[in-house]
């Protein structure tokens, strides 16, 4: 299994689909696999990369001969108890990963250790990684045609393929040929060899028998051409808006009305739907009935019927009102009893439904079946457990009834009186105990004890008065229609409590789910619910493209012994869960040698992410807890996925922002970089070349100059830093617990040259007040606000600086005294590239990256920047910074 | 007169110049070179009293230098950096580096920090002849054997941690000490989140021997960086 550690790559959809060509023929020895040969030789002769993958060993030797000069992939070898099996090596064939792939035999059953229980599987496998494959099957091995062909040859055939695989081939190869001249070629031993051949002859091989599956194949291919032509003009909704329902047991012969009813539903051209009642007797099903309910609804779902759950106590109701309510327009039923309460002995479900279900037309299938063993344990229904705490209640109660009753009979009270008192005895049993049983025994044993106790002559079972065996009999027959009923309208609220149960779960899981805050959190959640649901820890991991499955457990408590359990081949077999898109696992038909079941949490699209289910030391799943897994999974799939493109949109726009901010940013610099590099550049040129032409004072005024222009360009490339610093996205503040009195400081160092003109001050009530920040960054934006202040405020006005604890933030104040800002700038002040137009005429530059920067800065720290207007004139900038608290007395 | 022995280190041409320049006009001797490998062998034959040097060297990490000359010699060095390499700065001082300038720096500064390294490698020289248990600085005077601390004759109220950390500032005078260098020494250990403390303890110190704790003549801040005692 080592290829299955291969983690996994890219998503199926991304992948072409490989193509599917079918040899098909009636009957063995018809010439599929020669034909199937040939073809292979034409395609390598046209250059086409092609290896045989499988034939089957009993092959004919002149068709052996044909498999000279093709590459072949050697068999895997697997022991079977004790036997060596040769079957198709499905990794080989990935791994070389040729343009087509010859399997013989589609229909052909993996032996135990495979990946795939069937070899359908495998090729579907090979499809899905985009390697076309020739392959043959026999007419008899199709799933709708199975029974048909079975009651023409007598002979059953347990290898079947579902008909969507056919179907679906993107071309089928009739290989035909006249049953004589097979029949020739079967005594001439090129089929069999002899002795087997003779058997051969007499029991499949008769020319009736050839002629008639020549009939069906040659009909189903029509068949599958003519459904192919519809599929690809455009698809009529069902004609005439026929649908077929079918409801779906466990008897045996359901999976005979299911395969009729397919085909019904093929040659109508109209829907198909499986319905599943839910009826208490199906909840308390158990072995073999269960395995085979389960197996007639992968059938049904093979078949392409769309599969439907309802609720309820009578499946004929059920039926009718769902037919009613969903258009059907014709149901197929078996001849089998289904229903069988307690009291009335029921009418069959063919006859209650032609009561109930109006003018829909009804099929009957009779559930004869020479050809399989029959199993007449039809739906044998498990009887309850016979409990002694049950039996004990029955008796205490009948008993209590009958103390009370002679308290009725001495205090000189009607016979009526104690009648309905053991009528409602009886009623208690049966709401208080299980099954029906108990009730029905309270009733003889009431009727007994009346009989004995209370009518005359007393003590005995014997009564005089001819009214009292009329008593005793509608005495009985009343408790026991309680008894029922009551046992029936417990077992209804039962029902609908577990079904709101289920309600409740999925809608509250939905909610939760929406509610995550990331991926993790909402497979979590869902995994939570499901643990909730199914009662054990579940494994859950994201599939993230190119990154391996990483799982998690819920509960946590669990995760070391299930993590401990995830070998390479169980994450192998979930690796080939997210990369196929199919369930997998214990229970399935693939891969089922694994611990557990894994299942894909889908999105439309992709898979989002995998769910390990344990399933060795837990009972199976049910029907209905599956359904209710398998919609909650799809809920989550849908919120993983809406989830992942909504951020991915958001990098999207993001990513445009940034590169609209960075274009932006890089015009407003090299236009504005000009002026000061002009000013330098032309001074120095002066300086250069007419230096003896100067006096010292002019001399002065350029070296003034130019000092002022490169300072001016230092502060712009710190803010450009600080600026790169914060928009590579991760910004990586060094946060550090700083006094304020230090940053002030060494913000007014480096101020600009022209502060000595103006009068800052600071104000610090308490000199040991820190805030948490990366001091590089707030020192720029305290030089950015006070140079603001400096540039644009008269000389001599005064800036003041000040903090103060707010809570468990700091609050640094920046006020001036000078003209303010207008309440229209206040509102872009912060905006990259607003410059005030106000002003003086040398405020000739600013890129307006300053104040947005310092936003930015404030913002990254958790902080707020706002202006406001001072009194009695000016403006005020402050930013809050979280706040840092040292407690001295420990160190 | 001797005139002081000065090794630059830098492989940009311009700043090489401006540096010259500024030597130049100081009197002092230098030498300069231009890569890592070509710089340890003039440490080792030049003899300078201090060192400068580039981080961004192209042929070998600057700490790297510091390192290997600090393996056998106590010569000053001041390490240039550009402002946004903080923690190189950090990194370098660690090493052993005494000071550093940022890019783009004034020439009054780089003249500033020359002279006083070069006053600390001149009484690093006295003090090594004569092992003083005294220590003064100004007005400030250190009785190590005493444990105690005076500001013009008169004696500040120290609690034991104000006083180990002047004391270790005060060894070190001239010299710029990271965070994680004073923490070691006073705490013993270099926890991130003791700085808060060594921030509040350095306020009060400043407090007890600065005159005016907004304008200080004795310790120094170095934003980021860590604290200096200067030499008065």
């Amino acid at each position: 299994m080592e290829n299955m550690k291969v983690a996994y790559k890219g998503h199926i959809d991304n992948q072409r689909q490989g193509r599917l060509k079918i040899f098909f023929g009636y009957a063995a020895g018809v010439g599929k696999t020669y034909a199937m040969l040939e073809a292979a030789h034409q395609a390598q002769k046209k250059g086409i990369n092609i290896v045989v993958g499988y034939i089957e060993r009993h092959t004919r030797p002149d068709t052996l001969a044909l498999l000279e000069g093709l590459e072949q992939l050697p068999y895997k070898e697997i022991d079977y108890k004790g036997i060596k099996l040769k079957e198709f090596d499905l990794d080989a064939a990935l791994k070389r990963h040729p343009q087509i792939v010859l399997v013989d035999e589609l229909a052909h059953s993996n032996a135990a250790g495979c990946r795939h229980a069937k070899r359908y599987q495998d090729v579907e496998e090979l499809l899905r990684a985009g390697i076309d494959v020739y392959t043959t099957v026999n007419v008899q091995h199709l799933e709708s045609l199975n029974d048909l062909v079975a009651s023409i040859t007598q002979v059953a055939v347990s290898e079947r393929i579902p008909d969507s695989v056919f179907d679906s081939a993107d071309q089928v190869e009739l290989v035909d040929i006249e049953p004589d001249d097979l029949i020739a070629r079967l005594l001439s031993g090129k089929v069999y060899r002899k002795n087997q051949a003779s058997h051969a002859l007499n029991h499949f091989f008769t020319r009736d028998n050839l002629a008639a599956l020549r009939e069906i194949a040659l009909r189903r291919t029509a068949d599958r051409l003519s459904r192919n032509a519809k599929k690809s003009g455009n698809e009529t909704v069902a004609k005439a808006g026929e649908h077929i329902l079918i409801c779906l047991s466990s008897s045996p012969s359901n999976a005979k009305v299911i395969r009729t009813a397919a085909r019904m539903a093929e040659a109508f051209h109209s829907g198909f739907t499986a319905l599943f009642v839910e009826t208490p007797e199906i909840k308390e099903l158990k072995g073999d009935g269960l395995k085979r309910l389960r197996d007639n609804l992968r059938l049904a779902e093979q078949l392409g019927a769309q599969i439907a759950t309802v609720y309820g106590d009578d499946p004929a109701v059920q039926i009718a009102e769902y037919a009613k309510v969903s258009g059907i327009t014709k149901i197929v039923i078996g001849r089998t009893n289904h229903s069988s309460t307690i009291f009335l002995r029921s009418k069959t479900l063919a006859d209650k439904l032609t009561k109930l279900a109006g003018d829909i037309d009804i099929y009957i299938i009779p559930d004869a079946q020479p050809l399989y063993k029959k199993k007449f344990n039809l739906l044998r229904k498990e009887e309850p457990k016979f409990r002694w705490i049950d039996l004990l209640k029955a008796v205490l109660i009948t008993l209590s009834a009958t103390a009370i009753n002679f308290g009725f009979y001495t205090a000189g009270l009607r016979e009526a009186n104690i009648i309905t008192l053991y009528i409602l005895g009886v009623l208690l049993i049966a709401i208080w105990t299980h099954g029906h049983l108990y009730g029905a025994l309270a009733s003889v044993l009431s009727v007994i004890l009346f009989n004995f106790l209370f009518t005359v002559p007393r003590f005995t079972l014997e009564a005089t008065d001819p009214d009292y065996p009329i008593t005793c009999l509608i005495m009985l027959v009343a408790s026991i229609i309680s008894s029922s009923l009551a046992t029936r309208v417990k077992k209804q609220a039962r029902q609908s409590a577990q079904k709101a149960y289920y309600m409740e779960l999925l809608m509250n899981s939905s909610q939760k789910m929406q509610q995550g805050r990331d991926e993790q959190e909402i497979i979590a959640l869902a995994a939570e619910q499901i643990r909730a649901l199914l009662d054990r820890p579940i494994l859950y991991s994201l599939a993230l493209k190119g990154k391996e499955l990483k799982f998690q457990v819920c509960p946590q408590s669990e995760a070391n012994k299930l993590i401990g359990a995830m070998t390479a081949e169980e994450i192998g077999v979930a690796d080939w869960v997210v990369k196929n898109n199919k369930h997998a696992g214990a229970t399935t038909n693939t891969l089922s040698h694994a611990q557990n079941l894994y299942l894909s949490v889908r999105g439309n699209q992709e898979v989002m992410g995998v769910i390990g289910i344990p399933s060795k030391y837990y009972p199976p799943l049910d029907v209905f807890e599956k359904n209710l897994l398998i919609s909650l999974l799809n809920e989550c799939g849908l919120i993983l996925e809406r989830r992942r493109l909504r951020a991915e949109k958001q990098a999207v726009e993001m990513e445009t922002q940034r590169e609209r901010l960075r274009s932006n940013l890089l015009r407003a610099i090299s236009h504005d970089l000009r002026t000061p590099l002009t000013s330098i550049s032309g001074n120095a040129g002066v300086l250069m070349e007419k230096s003896i032409l100067l006096d010292e004072s002019k001399k002065q005024e350029i070296y003034n100059s130019i000092y002022d222009d490169s300072m001016w360009l230092v502060n712009l490339t710190e803010n450009l830093l600080s600026i790169t610093r914060i928009e590579n996205g991760a910004i990586h503040l060094q946060m550090n617990a700083e006094l304020i009195d230090d940053v002030f400081r060494e913000a007014l160092s480096h101020v600009d040259r022209k502060a000595s003109e103006h009068e800052i001050s600071v104000e610090l009530a308490d000199d040991l007040l820190m805030a948490k920040m990366d001091v590089r960054l707030i020192v720029q934006v305290i030089i950015n606000i006070v140079n603001n202040a400096i540039k644009y405020t008269p000389q001599g006005s005064h800036i003041c600086l000040s903090a103060q604890k707010d809570k468990k933030m700091v609050c640094i104040r920046i006020a001036d005294d000078g003209p303010g800002i207008s309440d229209e700038a206040k509102l872009h002040l912060f905006d990259m590239f607003y410059t005030a137009d106000i002003g003086k005429a040398d405020s000739r530059r600013g890129l307006g990256l300053g104040l947005s920067l310092c936003k930015s800065i404030i913002d990254a720290h958790g902080g707020e920047i706002s202006v406001s207007d001072n009194h009695p004139q000016g403006a005020v900038f402050s930013f809050t910074l979280p706040l840092e608290e040292v407690n001295c007395d420990h160190v | 007169m001797y005139k002081p022995k000065i090794l630059v280190i830098e492989d940009d041409p311009a700043i090489t110049n401006l540096i010259r320049t500024t030597l130049d006009t100081q009197d002092y001797q230098y030498h300069t070179a231009k890569n890592g490998s070509g710089a340890l062998l003039d440490a080792v034959s030049y003899n300078a009293d201090v060192i400068i040097l580039d981080l961004g060297l192209p042929d070998m990490d600057g700490v790297e230098i510091i390192q290997k000359v600090r393996g056998w010699s106590n010569v000053p060095i001041i390490v240039v950096s550009a402002r946004s390499e903080d923690q190189d700065k950090v990194e370098a001082l660690d090493a052993g580096a005494d000071d550093y300038l940022t890019k783009p720096f004034s020439i009054d500064e780089l003249l500033a920090r020359l002279r006083v390294a070069l006053r600390r490698s001149r009484t690093d020289e006295a003090s090594s002849q004569v092992q003083t248990s005294v220590y003064r600085n100004g007005d400030l005077t250190i009785d190590f054997a005493a444990g105690c601390a005076y500001m013009n004759e008169k004696e500040i109220h120290l609690t034991p941690i104000e006083y180990k950390l002047l004391c270790v500032l005060a060894k070190n005078t001239g010299k710029v000490l990271t965070h994680n260098y004073i923490l070691k020494e006073v705490w013993g250990n270099t926890s991130a989140s003791d700085t808060p403390s060594l921030r509040v303890f350095m306020a009060t110190l400043r407090k007890k021997i600065e005159k005016n704790p907004s304008v200080p003549q004795y310790i120094q801040t170095h934003i980021g960086v860590g604290y200096r005692m200067i030499r008065r």
